[in-house]
């Protein structure tokens, strides 16, 4: 039987995309601040808000999504990059099994709560010189809170489990 | 200015402290290797080291690096870079195993995999899950990459090339 | 508007177009031999032809060198985006021309009209003529070079670049240049052709015991005559096709000396950087900003409002996209009606409502479908919906473009050089030949990258501002304002006879793209089949997205299949074959399948299988999922494919495409989907736009069957379309729940 090679998937669709190219606007308002080389005005922070949210544990979640690359709160207690968060609430600092701490965080004596890990999210290296916690701080006070929030229900002890 | 040693080299930059080392290194330094896949720390392409450990340098200001090592999929890299063995053996596991489709998200996965087998030599596959999960390659290469670091570790027998 | 052919004046043109296309040859500065194919003298000259030299011979395409040094570079006129294009297309050229395989380079063909690949166009515009007698191959050649030159045909996509560019004029080339080689020493040595051996890029004499390089050669080859269609070589007369050699792109992609888009730094320009937004609302515009702390921050050069997006020049990219985050811009009331995904279904609903049971565009139509219905003994229906989806490639888009003194250079990594150099042209108001696109390698294209308005996006800031700029998309710009696969709805029903088999087989659904047979189940031997397309409009703008239709009819028709299979108390497997057995082709793919996922053992407590079975871009596929559902939700344990692509030219190669195809399909199913907020897109990046990741990803087996001599099928896509069906299907098998929508985790969250 002979079977017929069909080619497709760009062709057509190429087409449309050159045939739709229209009117190409003139710039609308160019704003020239200075030319490359001058010198440069001051330097001003933007800062990340989080969106109002009602339910702070979900805020929480979805705060918190940027921090999966390293972290998880898994209940099966297994780490990456970062150390496994579950039930980090009421734990000593650098104690957790399987992960390899920094020497500052092994030695370091706090037992996380609201207000520790308010200060350590805001500027984790300064609140513990030498932590390895380059990454992920969080500046803005709302979304710590949200944060802080949703890590306190991940627990077997959490209100309502 | 940010001043801290580069692949082996003391370097000097002169940029905001807020920016990111991904971006310093890039545009300032013109070192490309490192990628930029999202800028949030979800992807793993932008792994680097720091003082030995894998960051996401998209998410880690210029000023972390004051004073510490960095090192670069350049500076871990064959005859130009600081001969890291480890290293060498991975890519070679990565070309018998022909394991790169695209390639883009590959320097951040052999950052994660010499990490790896730096701290681990011989990782199971539970091992690899974790130390690779935040590493996103949209071509998927996954099985291709296990199988290399299976082979880099000694645990796997590398695949020849047909002759 | 789906209009291939060119404007009315060319078309006249063309239907006077009679000139044959030959090969030409033509000597390189320094000695080497550059060959191609050519079109006689009077048509378009391209930058190519000075260098060449020849009477009266223009050259239009060309895709071998050798060099003095004896080295043979391959002049690949398709990109590079990790399907292994550029080395295996050379791995064929090499093994025509005997050469040393360790001493062959690849290299990207320049953005030049000279590089359409006619095979390619020509596969798409007429496939009849991919076989054709030797005696008017050249005719044909040479008619669809200037085809493909219309319509700048310098693509790559739709799993073509193996089976027809390469098949077609990567070994004509090599087989080409290897008897004009054979030809020169002849001649030198005194000796008759047939008598000269060659081997490893060496011209030998045995009789005599001459040998020579090739180098030696090169520059006599030139003038000799040339077979314009020379035999190519059996499958068992092959040295490197077939053969899983390295691919000669993987050790630049392993150290970070690889180039891509994105790395582009043109020498001797100093870069600004610029980032952008554009309107969260498709069609909508800018209609004010306010950039007042955007002026004051760090880095930041210029702030432009181009009407349809704004951008933020700075000395680094990302003093350009901390700026502009902070640019508040209002964006004109966007006048479509749909502000949510539910808003989106119930127009696709209210289009095939319309259509009623036998209304709307005829896709296909055998035998009589209605009139089966009333005569069958069950009838089963079902309505399945798919989201909307995006590429996300790990390289975001970017582009870096400069325009000085009514020129333009563009880099960016893209599957239409020769499209974003007449988009760029029209949009700047150029002439094409004042364009440059340097294109690198792509990040992954996906279909992502056959758009050239990216680029004329950039090439208008740089003209605008004057300087070089390199723009680059953020992921979420990516993500949220860029082109998709389309969502869609399909209501099909399948009336079965009393033995449960299939007699009547209707599906409507309201997105049709290409390829224009994906929505109909021709492998099956189905007695009535009808299959209508209820148009309906998409809210978000449509691209061509990995396997294109074939993503979500795969998805339909073998879920579909599935629900008929169980009905009928069969098993699914067997249920497929019953209905294949016409097609030896397809039932070897399905029994090799089912003996390498041992379909019919034993399965561990909890786990199933799944298994479909679609032939897309020439190449069949049957797949079969294996999953775990013991803690309630679906865990993928392992995943088997079977393919048949005719002839596999570098079975390595080809397996890789595959297992990724499977991940790019089972990322879609279990996570993929793009909701809508007051008609803008919710997901932004891998955080919630999620991926599937290693430690998701199942163990994959690829086993290929070479079922005749030649490639008639791709490698890029074709994985894709079977995975989500059979892991739907393994769901069901474990649990009994059907799912109809995808994607898949959020319905076991």
């Amino acid at each position: 039987m002979h079977r017929k090679a069909i080619f497709a998937g760009g062709l057509l669709t190429i087409s449309v995309t050159a045939c739709g190219s229209a009117e190409q606007p003139e710039v609308v308002e160019q704003i020239v601040v200075r030319e490359p080389g001058s010198p440069q005005v001051v330097a001003s922070e933007a800062s990340a808000t989080v969106a109002g949210a009602v339910d702070l544990v979900a805020a929480g979640e979805d705060a918190f999504q940027s921090c999966t690359g390293c972290h998880s709160v898994n209940p099966d207690g297994r780490s990456a990059s970062g150390p496994n968060l579950y039930g980090v609430m009421g734990r000593e600092a650098g104690s957790l099994d399987g992960y390899s701490y920094s020497d500052a965080f092994a030695a370091s004596e706090i037992v996380w709560d609201e207000a520790s890990l308010d200060g350590f999210l805001a500027d984790p290296t300064g609140y513990i010189p030498g932590s390895e916690m380059m990454a992920g701080a969080v500046p803005d006070g709302e979304a710590r809170k949200a944060i802080i929030a949703y890590l306190s229900a991940q627990t077997d002890n959490a209100p309502g489990q | 200015m940010a001043n801290f040693v580069l692949n082996g080299q003391a370097v000097s930059i002169d940029a905001d402290p807020n920016m990111p080392l991904l971006w310093a290194v890039r545009e300032k330094m013109g070192l490309t290797g490192t990628k930029f896949g999202c800028g949030i720390a979800q992807c793993g392409a932008c792994t680097m080291h720091l003082d030995g450990d894998p960051i996401r340098s998209c998410s880690t200001p210029l000023s972390m690096a004051e004073g510490r090592e960095v090192t670069t999929i350049e500076g871990v890299s064959g005859e130009a870079g600081n001969g890291d063995g480890l290293a060498s053996a991975i890519q070679a596991a990565w070309i018998s195993e022909q394991v790169p489709q695209c390639g883009y998200c590959q320097s951040g996965q052999i950052m994660s995999a010499t990490a790896l087998l730096r701290d681990n030599p011989a990782p199971s596959d539970d091992d690899i899950d974790a130390a690779m999960r935040g590493n996103i390659c949209r071509c998927g290469t996954y099985t291709r990459i296990r199988r290399a670091i299976k082979v880099a570790s000694g645990q796997a027998t590398p695949r020849e090339e047909e002759a | 508007m789906n209009d291939l052919s060119p404007d009315k004046k060319e078309r006249s043109k063309l239907a006077k177009w009679s000139r044959r296309g030959f090969i030409g040859a033509g000597v390189l500065a320094g000695g080497g031999l550059l060959i191609g194919i050519g079109v006689r003298p009077g048509n378009p000259v391209s930058a190519l032809s000075p260098k060449v030299a020849g009477a009266g011979e223009n050259l239009v395409n060309s895709w071998v060198k050798i060099g003095a040094d004896n080295i043979v570079t391959a002049i690949v006129p398709h990109c590079e985006m990790g399907q292994g294009a550029h080395s295996v297309l050379a791995q064929m050229l090499a093994d025509e021309l005997d050469a040393d395989w360790d001493k062959v380079r690849v290299q990207q063909a320049p953005t030049d009209g000279s590089y359409v690949v006619t095979d390619t166009a020509r596969m798409f515009v007429a496939p009849f003529t991919m076989n054709a007698a030797d005696w008017i191959e050249p005719t044909w050649n040479g008619l669809f070079t200037q085809i493909a030159r219309m319509a700048d045909a310098m693509i790559t996509g739709g799993s073509s670049s193996i089976r027809t560019t390469g098949q077609h004029s990567m070994r004509i080339a090599g087989a080409a240049a290897r008897g004009m080689l054979v030809g020169a020493a002849a001649q030198s040595w005194d000796v008759p052709a047939d008598e000269i051996t060659t081997e490893n890029s060496t011209l030998i004499h045995k009789a005599s015991g001459k040998s020579a390089p090739y180098a030696e050669f090169a520059s006599a080859a030139a003038h000799q005559p040339m077979d314009q269609t020379p035999r190519l070589k059996t499958p068992d007369q092959y040295r490197l096709m077939g053969k899983s050699k390295a691919r000669t792109d993987i050790p630049a992609k392993i150290n970070g000396t690889a180039e891509f888009g994105i790395d582009s730094v043109p020498e001797g320009l100093d870069l600004s950087y610029a980032a952008l937004v554009r309107p969260p609302v498709p069609g909508t515009k800018v209609v004010s900003m306010n950039a007042e702390q955007a002026k004051t921050m760090s880095g930041v050069l210029q702030i432009l409002n181009m009407d349809n997006f704004v951008a933020v020049l700075a000395d680094s990219y990302w003093q350009a996209q901390q700026a502009i985050n902070t640019v508040q811009i209002e964006w004109s009331r966007s006048e479509s009606p749909i502000l949510t995904m539910d808003d989106q279904y119930a127009a696709f609903a209210a289009a095939l409502d319309e259509a009623g049971e036998a209304g709307g565009d005829e896709a296909a139509k055998k035998g009589d479908a209605q009139g089966a219905f009333a005569s069958a003994a069950k009838t089963i229906e079902a309505e399945y919906r798919v989201p909307f989806l995006a590429h996300a490639p790990m390289e975001p888009i970017n582009c870096t473009a400069h325009v000085k003194d009514g020129k333009c250079d563009i880099w960016a990594s893209t599957q239409v050089p020769l499209m974003a150099r007449s988009g760029v042209a029209e949009t700047l108001g150029l002439s094409a030949d004042d364009v440059m696109v340097h294109h690198p390698y792509l990040g992954g294209g996906f279909g992502r990258r056959l758009g050239a308005d990216e680029m004329s996006m950039a090439a208008r800031v740089a003209a605008a501002t004057g300087y070089p700029v390199k723009m680059i998309w953020s992921r979420e710009e990516d993500t949220q304002k860029a082109l998709y696969r389309c969502a869609d709805l399909a209501r099909m029903r399948a009336g079965l006879d009393e033995s449960g088999k299939l007699v009547a087989f209707d599906h409507a659904f309201t997105q049709r793209h290409d390829p224009a047979e994906a929505c109909v189940p021709a492998m099956y031997d189905i007695a009535n089949t009808s299959v209508r397309v209820a148009p309906a409009e998409l809210h978000l703008p449509f691209q061509a997205w990995r396997s294109v239709d074939h993503s979500q009819q795969g998805f339909f028709i073998e879920s579909f299949i599935d629900e008929a299979a169980h009905e009928a108390g069969a098993d699914p497997l067997e249920y497929r074959m019953e209905m294949l057995k016409g097609s030896a082709h397809h039932v070897a793919v399905l029994k090799k399948l089912a003996e390498i996922s041992d379909w019919n053992g034993e399965t561990a407590a909890g786990h199933a299988k799944g298994v479909a079975m679609v032939e897309s871009f020439g190449t069949i596929v049957g797949e079969v999922i294996e999953v775990d559902m013991t803690s309630g939700k679906p865990r993928l344990v392992n995943a088997w494919a079977v393919c048949d692509a005719g002839y596999v030219m570098n079975p390595d190669g080809f397996k890789n495409q595959i297992e990724g195809g499977i991940v790019f399909g089972l990322t879609a199913a279990m996570y993929g989907e793009l909701e809508l907020e007051d008609g803008a897109i919710k997901q932004s990046n891998f955080h919630d736009y999620k991926m599937l990741r290693m430690d998701e990803t199942p163990n994959i087996e690829v086993a290929l069957i070479n079922s005749g001599d030649v490639p008639v099928g791709g490698a890029g896509e074709p994985g894709l379309p079977p995975a989500a069906p059979a892991f739907t299907n393994a769901i069901f098998a474990a649990t009994g729940k059907r799912l109809r929508t995808l994607p898949v985790a959020k319905q076991f969250a």
